[in-house]
Parts: structure tokens; C-alpha cells; sequence
């Protein structure tokens, strides 16, 4: 019986350890520099993220890293040095791009790193277990609450879409408008120029009586 | 008894969460070849996904020569291979599990930035049901609502990229417009003042009487 719940435990640990992995990218760490990732944020969203480093060729004690999360004006959000694993989570203020970067803290360690990054922003960074024990609710309707959040976060976007094309067409007209203006102003200022030009030369060569 | 029903109600719970995980679109800076690894569960898993390369700068060509984007499954077979392209969607189902690996080339010396996104989804089949006495056929049906949800969302994603890039594009021929413009205006100024210099120079009292 304690057997049979002993393997049970490990399996669930093991599928526990699958759930944090599941759908989470993996980069290699070139030896020396750095390895960063970018995203675009809009303002008022959460973001969590969790890192693991692991060793291709195996090496104890697992080689560590440097982790730096950086805000699109320059703040930094999360600094971390010799750390094998490591998570932040933080509200965007700013909309724009927000950068994290990896560096191995020491490049004399022969092997390449892997790290693993599991970033989830908005609606993935939810925290539904703390939902369903505040609501009561599981199984079945919990999923469809998660639909549901899923639904209504492509809502949101869709008007973040429409807005962002809405800025974009107004650059346009106002580019198009701009570009017919300069153009005919260009053109006038041709005909002025030449105009100056001619009048000034025919004073001048009148003033030498060549004319 | 009790305990292991519960254990795989929990599991049953758990397997289900799995499902539901989804990661944010990065951008990753591609200078060469830039590699980006996916695991996938289970063998015969729909892996889907998009990328677009966001930032260029092209000077005078308007069509940009693009990266090449390679997927190879963990036996080291090609699964996808696209040549020459500047974003595209992609999707296929995974022939086994393992470890998946996403690389852009690019066979330009100018660094480029590739906005991507991966997702792997998975539906419960009869197997998965039989061998969980938790998982009813309306997991299965709530599975595939979701992925058709994710498949929304990736769409929204890659709209979001395209879109940046358009943005990007737009904002540098607004500066273009109003930049060339002043600029042409300056010269053209400055071209008159010479030419209207050199004929007077070349009027003048002392070059004239050595010419004339």
C-alpha cells in the first residue's frame, strides 16, 4: 500500500513538473554574450515568468546564470545573479518592449546551458486555482470559466487591434495629405526660385549696361 | 482505494490544466541562426504557430529577402522547412514527442528581429479516455472549443506583428516624407544661390578683362 502510494506521489510530482514545463520555449546560452527575448507589451498587464537553467552536458553543481528584465524606459524590473532558476512577476506601466536577458555568470564552464523560460502574460498569467477556491467551482464549469476568460481576452484585443489600426490609417491620411502639399510646394518653390534668379540677373546685367 | 480514485482525479484535474498553458509571443534578435526549443508531449499533438521578422530597416528595395525558418523534430528529420519569407503560419501535427527545435536562418549580415509564436495543443482521443475513468467525453469537446479558441488567439497574434510592422514601416516614410522634403527644399535654394554666384563671378570686372 505505502508502495503503491509512493510511486503515485512520484508520478504526480513528475506530471507537476510536466504541467510547469508544458508549452514554455527553451534557449541555448552561447558560452560567452548573452541570449535576450523581447516583447511588446501594452500598458496595465501581468506578467509572470519562470526560468530554469539545466545543463546539456550534464555538469554538477549546474552552472548559473544572470537575469535582467528591463522596462521600454530603461528601469529594471528584476535583477538576479547566480541563480539556477529564478521567477518574477510584475504589472507593466509602460506599454512597449520589455527585454530579458540571459548571461552565464561563468564562461570558462565548458557545456552549453539551456534555459527555460515560461512567460505568461494577461489572460495565461491568471491564477485560476485561487479562483475556484474563492468560487467554489471545479471540473467542468472551471474550464468553462477559463473559455470564458479566453473569449472575452480576444475581445480585448480585437479593440486593441482596431485601435492600433486606427493610429496607423491616421499616420497614413496625414502622410498622404503631406506629400501632395510638399510636392505642389515644391514646385513652387521651383518657379519662385527661378523667377528670383532670373530677376536678380537681368537687374545685374543691366547695372553692367550688358544689357 | 479512496486515495488513488482521488490521486487520479487530481492527475485527471491536473492533465486537463496542461491544456489550458499558453506562452506570450517573444521576439528574439536573429544575427545568424537563432534556435528556440519546444517540448511536446504527446506523439501526435498539433503544434501551430507563427512568426514575422518585425524589424527592418531597407533602404531602397521595398521587398525585404527574408529568413528561412526550419523545424526539425527530435530524431533530427526536417518537419517544415520555409525559405525566403518575412512571416508566415505554420502547423503540423507531431509525429512523435520529444524535443522540437524552431531555428530562423538568416542569410544576411544586417541582424534582423523575428516576433514568433508557438503552441501546442492537445485533444483527448478515446485512448486518453479509456485510460482515464475521469475524463468524460465533454473534456474532449471542451479540448477542442479551446484549441479553436487558441487558434484565435494565435491568429490575434500574428495580426499584432504584422500590424507592428506595418506600423514601423509607415512611421519611417512619414519621417521620409517630411525629412527628403526639407531637405530638397534647402538644396534647391542653395542650388540657385550658387548658380546665380558663378554667373556673377563669371561677369566680374577681373575675369572678364582676362577673357574677354
Amino acid at each position: 500500500m505505502a508502495n503503491k502510494l509512493r510511486a503515485l506521489l512520484q508520478v504526480i510530482i513528475l506530471m507537476l513538473i510536466l504541467v510547469q514545463h508544458v508549452d514554455c520555449i527553451w534557449l541555448n546560452l552561447p558560452k560567452s554574450g548573452r541570449k535576450c527575448v523581447t516583447e511588446e507589451i501594452h500598458n496595465n498587464v501581468v506578467v509572470l515568468a519562470d526560468y530554469v537553467v539545466i545543463s546539456d552536458v550534464h555538469i554538477h553543481p549546474t552552472p548559473s546564470i544572470t537575469t535582467k528584465v528591463t522596462s521600454p524606459y530603461g528601469n529594471i524590473l528584476h535583477h538576479k545573479e547566480n541563480a539556477t532558476h529564478g521567477q518574477f512577476a510584475f504589472t507593466t506601466n509602460e506599454a512597449g518592449q520589455y527585454l530579458v536577458c540571459f548571461w552565464a555568470d561563468d564562461p570558462n564552464q565548458g557545456g552549453a546551458l539551456s534555459v527555460n523560460i515560461d512567460w505568461r502574460t494577461g489572460i495565461a498569467a491568471k491564477d485560476w486555482e485561487s479562483v475556484a477556491r474563492k468560487e467554489k467551482i471545479e471540473g467542468v464549469e472551471l474550464e468553462l470559466r477559463k473559455l470564458e476568460a479566453a473569449v472575452e481576452a480576444i475581445h480585448d484585443n480585437l479593440l486593441y487591434l482596431k485601435s492600433r489600426e486606427a493610429e496607423i490609417r491616421q499616420v497614413s491620411e496625414t502622410t498622404n495629405s503631406r506629400v501632395a502639399w510638399y510636392s505642389i510646394l515644391s514646385l513652387g518653390i521651383c518657379i519662385a526660385a527661378s523667377v528670383a534668379q532670373l530677376w536678380y540677373l537681368t537687374r545685374f546685367f543691366q547695372k553692367k549696361k550688358l544689357i | 482505494m479512496e486515495t488513488t480514485m482521488k490521486a487520479y482525479a487530481f492527475l485527471g484535474l491536473i492533465v486537463l490544466a496542461t491544456f489550458a498553458v499558453d506562452v506570450s509571443a517573444l521576439s528574439v534578435t536573429v544575427n545568424d541562426v537563432e534556435c528556440v526549443y519546444e517540448y511536446v508531449l504527446y506523439e501526435g499533438d498539433t503544434v501551430s504557430g507563427n512568426f514575422v521578422v518585425v524589424d527592418h530597416d531597407i533602404f531602397w528595395s521595398s521587398d525585404h529577402p527574408g529568413i528561412d525558418f526550419i523545424v526539425s523534430s527530435p530524431g533530427g528529420n526536417v518537419v517544415q522547412t520555409m525559405k525566403g519569407t518575412s512571416g508566415e503560419k505554420f502547423e503540423f501535427k507531431a509525429p512523435r514527442s520529444g524535443m522540437y527545435q524552431f531555428c530562423f536562418h538568416n542569410p544576411y549580415s544586417t541582424p534582423e528581429t523575428v516576433s514568433f509564436y508557438i503552441h501546442v495543443g492537445h485533444i483527448p482521443n478515446e485512448h486518453d479516455l479509456a485510460k482515464d475513468e475521469h475524463l468524460d467525453p465533454v473534456n474532449v469537446k471542451i479540448a477542442e472549443l479551446r484549441e479553436a479558441l487558441e487558434s484565435v488567439t494565435a491568429e490575434q497574434k500574428y495580426l499584432k506583428a504584422r500590424d507592428a510592422r506595418h506600423r514601423h514601416t509607415n512611421e519611417s516614410t512619414h519621417k521620409r516624407v517630411i525629412f527628403y522634403t526639407i531637405a530638397e527644399y534647402i538644396l534647391l535654394a542653395v542650388a540657385s544661390g550658387l548658380q546665380v554666384v558663378y554667373i556673377r563671378r563669371l561677369f566680374s570686372k577681373s575675369v572678364a578683362y582676362n577673357r574677354v
